[in-house]
């Protein structure tokens, strides 16, 4: 039994971590799984909106007709059925996106928080039905179950969105318009970034933007021939920064994808790029907001301004909009604004990344560890200090023997008078995202780290009596008990 | 269940050449049969080139199969029992190679089941592995369904 000693040495390794920064990792580690493996779709829509939009570099009407219909229903859905399938598979993806579609006809502009929300939500939902359900279902009706359930949840789910969103979005607007004009009453320009940096990334942009300051802006320019308003929102500066402070201080994934996105983003003008990489660390606004906020003082303090609504906000959009006079101040703005959303975004960035890295690095410590113990692999990671309550076993296909082991499995908690705990078989990738315990075969381990490198994975090589099993099964003794 | 699935389909060899020889002896009865393309074999062995032998579920027993793509007709299971063992990649004896089809991911469920719970008992898997005729396995099976 002296791998089951093994196997509380690691427990307790791991029972140090403070559950609440665990968690908040976890909120956060579900952002970005849920973002970036959807980035490729930004850059694709960016990059045929810097080309072919009337102001592009190539204006082409016919292709430009994608760019609407992409960024409405494409990036918000992918959203969606990313967030559903992190939460329950492959059933959770299809509510997510049935969701999404109900928030995005019912809204006006792009959904993308929103489906973020209701994509996890829509997993969840059909979640909680099939647990319910499980064992429950005659033998051969579980198709016509699976369906219809998924189907009429759906239903009920796509109109709930639907009704729900539209209130929400006007009083969110309300609520913007309404304090930008407070804001611009008091003459503190450089507050106007509180309300605008978060409200850009909600992509409320053209609220704020069309509905408030370019007509601003026009009373002003047609007095004096230019006017900051057009400035405070489509400062390109801040975005770039942020996408900088990534290129150098971000996650693998994003640190490979920023470059790019910030040349999107700051010579196509194309602002939705950086939007991701924000939900996907939410407190970068932070360095958004202090960006933001040092450019409008610079260029106040310079009394620059353009002459007329940038559009798309890009630096050659500004350099051609720029007066005479006012070169400096605006470049400085920009240049100011950059460099302070650089500084705080990578502050906050190493910030998080210390713990990530600590993280990364016990992991890899109990890798090798594991691995210098011949013959037996099990593969530990981090999240071992919550109780089990769901084990998943997954395979190739997720129908033979992961429903063998699984099955298996469940007969062996039976016998022991154990209940409460989920195990259900999966395909590797749909394997859920609150799974306490992935099995699978060792053959397959690389392909499960791939898709769940966050989880606890235990490799077996018999589906019917692993020895790597029998630990999980003592614990699971001792834990109810 | 699997009984029922399993009449017709069991076959008693004394040896094959190669695992791949012994997965397509051991699918012969449901390709004759119309349960399965001969497609379905091909992927059975390219799946565990692809992804190693996990298919031996335990020491001595395979169950290979593989995903449905238009080529499993009806859900379906067949049995071959090897007198001399076979060597799948990585050096496992297989000598029994349970064939699943499964139309659907849900539809074979309990065959699945009734394959646990006789692997489970090592009495049962015992009897198993000494039976010399298909109604001997059958019989077996059915005494723990």
């Amino acid at each position: 039994m002296e791998n089951s000693a093994r196997e509380t040495n690691v427990v307790e390794m791991n029972q140090n971590t403070p559950s609440t920064r665990a968690k908040v990792q976890a909120f956060g580690g579900f952002l970005t799984n849920m973002v970036l493996p959807n980035i490729g779709a930004f850059i694709a829509w960016g990059l045929l909106t810097a080309l072919f939009i009337p102001t592009g570099w190539i204006p082409n009407e016919e292709l430009a007709q994608i760019v609407e219909p992409a960024i409405v229903y494409l990036l918000p859905l992918l959203l969606a059925i990313t967030g559903g399938r992190m939460v329950a598979g492959q059933r959770g993806a299809v509510m997510g996106a049935i969701g999404a579609i109900g928030l995005i006809v019912g809204s006006d502009i792009p959904m993308f928080l929103g489906a973020m929300v209701i994509g996890p939500l829509g997993g969840w939902v059909i979640k909680k039905f099939d647990n319910a359900m499980e064992n429950r279902i005659p033998a051969g009706f579980e198709m016509i179950v699976n369906n219809f359930s998924l189907g009429i949840l759906g239903f009920l789910l796509m109109i709930l969105s639907f009704y729900f969103i539209g209130p929400v979005i006007e009083s969110a607007n309300n609520f913007v318009t309404a304090s930008i004009e407070a804001l611009v009453a008091t003459g503190l320009l450089p507050l106007l970034s509180l309300i605008n940096e978060p409200a850009k990334v909600l992509f409320l942009n053209n609220v704020i933007d069309q509905g408030i300051y370019y007509p601003l802006g026009m009373q002003a320019a047609a007095e004096t021939g230019k006017s900051i308003y057009f400035t405070v929102a489509s400062n390109p500066g801040p975005g770039l920064g942020l996408l900088m402070a990534f290129t150098f201080f971000g996650g693998k994934t994003a640190r490979r994808t920023a470059p790019g996105a910030s040349i999107i983003h700051f010579f196509g003008g194309i602002h939705e790029l950086y939007f991701p990489y924000v939900l996907m660390k939410p407190l970068t606004i932070l360095g958004m907001i202090a960006g933001g906020m040092s450019g409008i003082a610079v260029f106040s303090l310079f009394d620059a301004g353009l002459v007329a609504g940038p559009s798309p906000g890009s630096i050659f959009a500004y350099l051609g909009l720029t007066p005479k006079g006012s070169f400096v101040g605006i470049l400085a703005g920009v240049l100011v604004s950059a460099v302070v959303t650089f500084f705080v975004t990578a502050l906050i960035l190493k910030m998080g990344k210390n713990s990530e890295e600590d993280e990364e690095l016990s992991e890899s410590i109990e890798k090798s560890k594991s691995m210098k113990q011949e013959g037996k692999q099990i593969y530990t990671s981090s999240k071992k200090d919550k109780s089990i309550d769901k084990i998943s076993f997954a395979c190739d296909a997720g129908a033979g023997s992961s429903a063998l082991g699984a099955t298996t499995f469940r007969k062996k908690l039976k016998k022991k008078g154990i209940e409460g705990i989920e195990v259900k078989h999966y395909r590797i990738e749909d394997a859920p995202q609150d799974s306490d315990v992935i099995v699978v075969h060792k053959d397959l381990l690389e392909r499960a780290k791939i898709a769940h490198n966050d989880k606890e994975i235990i490799t077996i090589e018999n589906y019917i009596n692993d020895p790597n099993l029998e630990p999980l099964m003592e614990r699971l003794e001792s834990s109810r008990s | 269940m699997l009984a029922e699935h399993l009449e017709g389909n069991v076959r008693f060899l004394e040896s094959v050449n190669t695992w791949e020889d012994a997965i397509k002896e051991a699918a012969s009865p449901l390709l004759y049969k119309g349960s399965i393309t001969p497609e379905y074999i091909d992927a059975m062995i390219n799946n565990v080139h692809t992804n190693g032998p996990y298919i031996v579920i335990v020491p001595g027993i395979a169950m290979p199969h593989a995903k449905n793509e238009n080529n499993v007709v009806k859900t379906d299971v067949s049995l071959l029992k090897l007198e001399q063992s076979v060597q799948f990649p990585e050096d496992k004896e297989v000598n029994i190679l349970f064939v699943l089809a499964a139309e659907d991911s849900d539809g074979h469920l309990d065959l699945i089941s009734d394959l646990s719970s006789v692997l489970i008992e090592d009495e049962v898997k015992e009897k198993l592995e000494n039976s010399t005729s298909e109604q001997e396995i059958l019989d077996l099976l059915e005494t723990v369904e």
